[in-house]
């Protein structure tokens, strides 16, 4: 495992060197600061990771009013737990992101477990597209998840895209993709790791 | 069973294991070294897929987040990884040791998703009964699953799906987790039924056009299976073949 605890690490400072704090410090500082009551301190990281829990909770239930419920659930587990936060198990925004994926993922398996979810699927649709201006910043992010994306093979990136943005089973999947189910699980953890290695290239470039 | 469960590690990080196959997946990662680091470099990248899904949240969403704060305890850290429970006076009994892990963890996934599921009736009934009804729902689901002679087992089900059972004798109860079935119609509903000597009775009636839900079985009996049937809407007086899958519960 690579030493993210250690933030001030070389490795991360050379790649990162022209921001005078990389996001992802930002968010651990400010975790740490969470976990000590800081409300001002809860108020920034919010500013810095809402758009996109908001945004993962919108692309995988697709409905704007319970993905803010559910963006509202997941801050306020944030607010919560941060106290449990572990450093030396995940960056503090893989930490958030993971809470906020967990959650769309239980609140679209318990409430639309009916045919709508297959609806979905079966019609895909080009990634939604909001009516609000994104920031730059964000979409040069985007612009790297997506290109990555499109590295994978079609099977790699259909299994990840159905697991993660469609909150599927790996189940599920295979059985939209038609593919036996050891097939769905190895693909989705060998595009992972493309994907990891497309995205590092990205930091070290 | 090793090679299998390491197998689960691309869906366990994108959340695409059903209930029963995270508890088993957790079990394991407490045990696994190694596949703690691994699974910690695969979540990075999976977290990174958030990256794609920036949206403007709706405005006054922080102001609502901020005040919920305010008036929020946070939980203390000292209860830091609670889950190895120390099992005292129990000589070693190594099966029976592994199913309370699992139950543990078990008991987070099923209690988050009933929590879940009831946070919804919530809203549609009274709010005061359905907030006793949770509790204790989620009460007796978690004294199943961390019954000292709670047993567990599954079995495929036909079609596709997975109908498994944890019960114990001493509280007379049990879990059953029907999960991935096939979608039925919106007109059509799982059911579940105690299968004894005297023959089928109805454990439980799962919503119209689900393909999975957790259901808490009181007064398990002398049963010796739960037996899955697809029926109208609503349930059925009597079973209606064919059966979906049986599974024992002795």
């Amino acid at each position: 495992m690579r030493a993210r605890d250690d933030r001030g690490s070389p490795r991360r400072a050379k790649h990162l060197a022209p921001a005078p704090e990389a996001p992802s410090d930002q968010a651990s500082r400010l975790l740490h600061a969470v976990a000590r009551g800081d409300e001002a301190a809860f108020a920034q990281l919010y500013d810095l990771v809402a758009p996109r829990v908001y945004g993962l909770a919108r692309r995988v239930l697709r409905d704007p009013a319970q993905a803010e419920e559910v963006a509202q659930e997941v801050f306020l587990e944030v607010w919560r737990t941060a106290t449990r936060y572990d450093p030396c198990r995940s960056s503090a925004t893989t930490w958030v992101f993971t809470i906020a994926h967990r959650r769309a993922v239980d609140r679209v398996r318990s409430e639309q477990a009916g045919a709508d979810r297959l609806r979905r699927v079966a019609t895909p649709e080009p990634a939604p597209h909001d009516h609000v201006v994104e920031q730059v910043t964000a979409r040069l992010e985007q612009e790297q998840v997506r290109r990555c994306l499109t590295e994978l093979t079609d099977l790699q990136r259909e299994a990840i895209t159905l697991a993660y943005y469609a909150g599927y089973t790996y189940r599920e999947a295979a059985q939209l993709l038609g593919v036996a189910l050891a097939t769905i699980k190895t693909r989705m953890r060998d595009g992972l790791a493309r994907l990891r290695d497309c995205m590092n290239v990205e930091v070290r470039a | 069973m090793s090679d299998e469960i390491h197998a689960l590690a691309g869906p366990y990080v994108l959340d695409a294991l059903d209930d029963i196959e995270r508890a088993a997946f957790e079990r394991h990662l407490r045990e696994c070294e190694v596949c703690t680091a691994d699974i910690a470099e695969l979540r990075e990248t999976t977290a990174r897929l958030a990256d794609g899904t920036w949206s403007v949240p709706p405005p006054q969403m922080k102001d609502t987040v901020l005040a919920q704060v305010s008036r929020t305890r946070q939980m203390s850290p000292s209860l830091r990884a609670p889950r190895e429970r120390p099992h005292q006076a129990t000589p070693a009994r190594p099966a029976g040791r592994r199913f309370t892990a699992a139950a543990a963890a078990l008991l987070l996934t099923v209690a988050a998703g009933v929590a879940g599921y009831l946070a919804q009736e919530q809203r549609a009934r009274n709010a005061e009964v359905a907030a006793d009804l949770a509790e204790r729902r989620a009460t007796e689901i978690q004294a199943v699953l961390a019954a000292p002679d709670a047993q567990l087992s599954g079995v495929p089900v036909d079609g596709g799906g997975r109908l498994t059972a944890v019960t114990s004798a001493s509280l007379d109860a049990g879990v059953v987790v029907l999960a991935d079935a096939v979608l039925p119609d919106a007109d059509s509903a799982y059911q579940l039924w105690l299968i004894d000597d005297g023959g089928p009775v109805s454990a439980g009636v799962l919503p119209a056009g689900a393909a999975g839900d957790t259901v808490l079985v009181e007064e398990v009996g002398d049963a010796q299976m739960v037996g899955l049937t697809l029926e109208p809407a609503g349930g059925s007086t009597a079973p209606t073949d064919p059966v979906l899958a049986t599974v024992p519960v002795t």
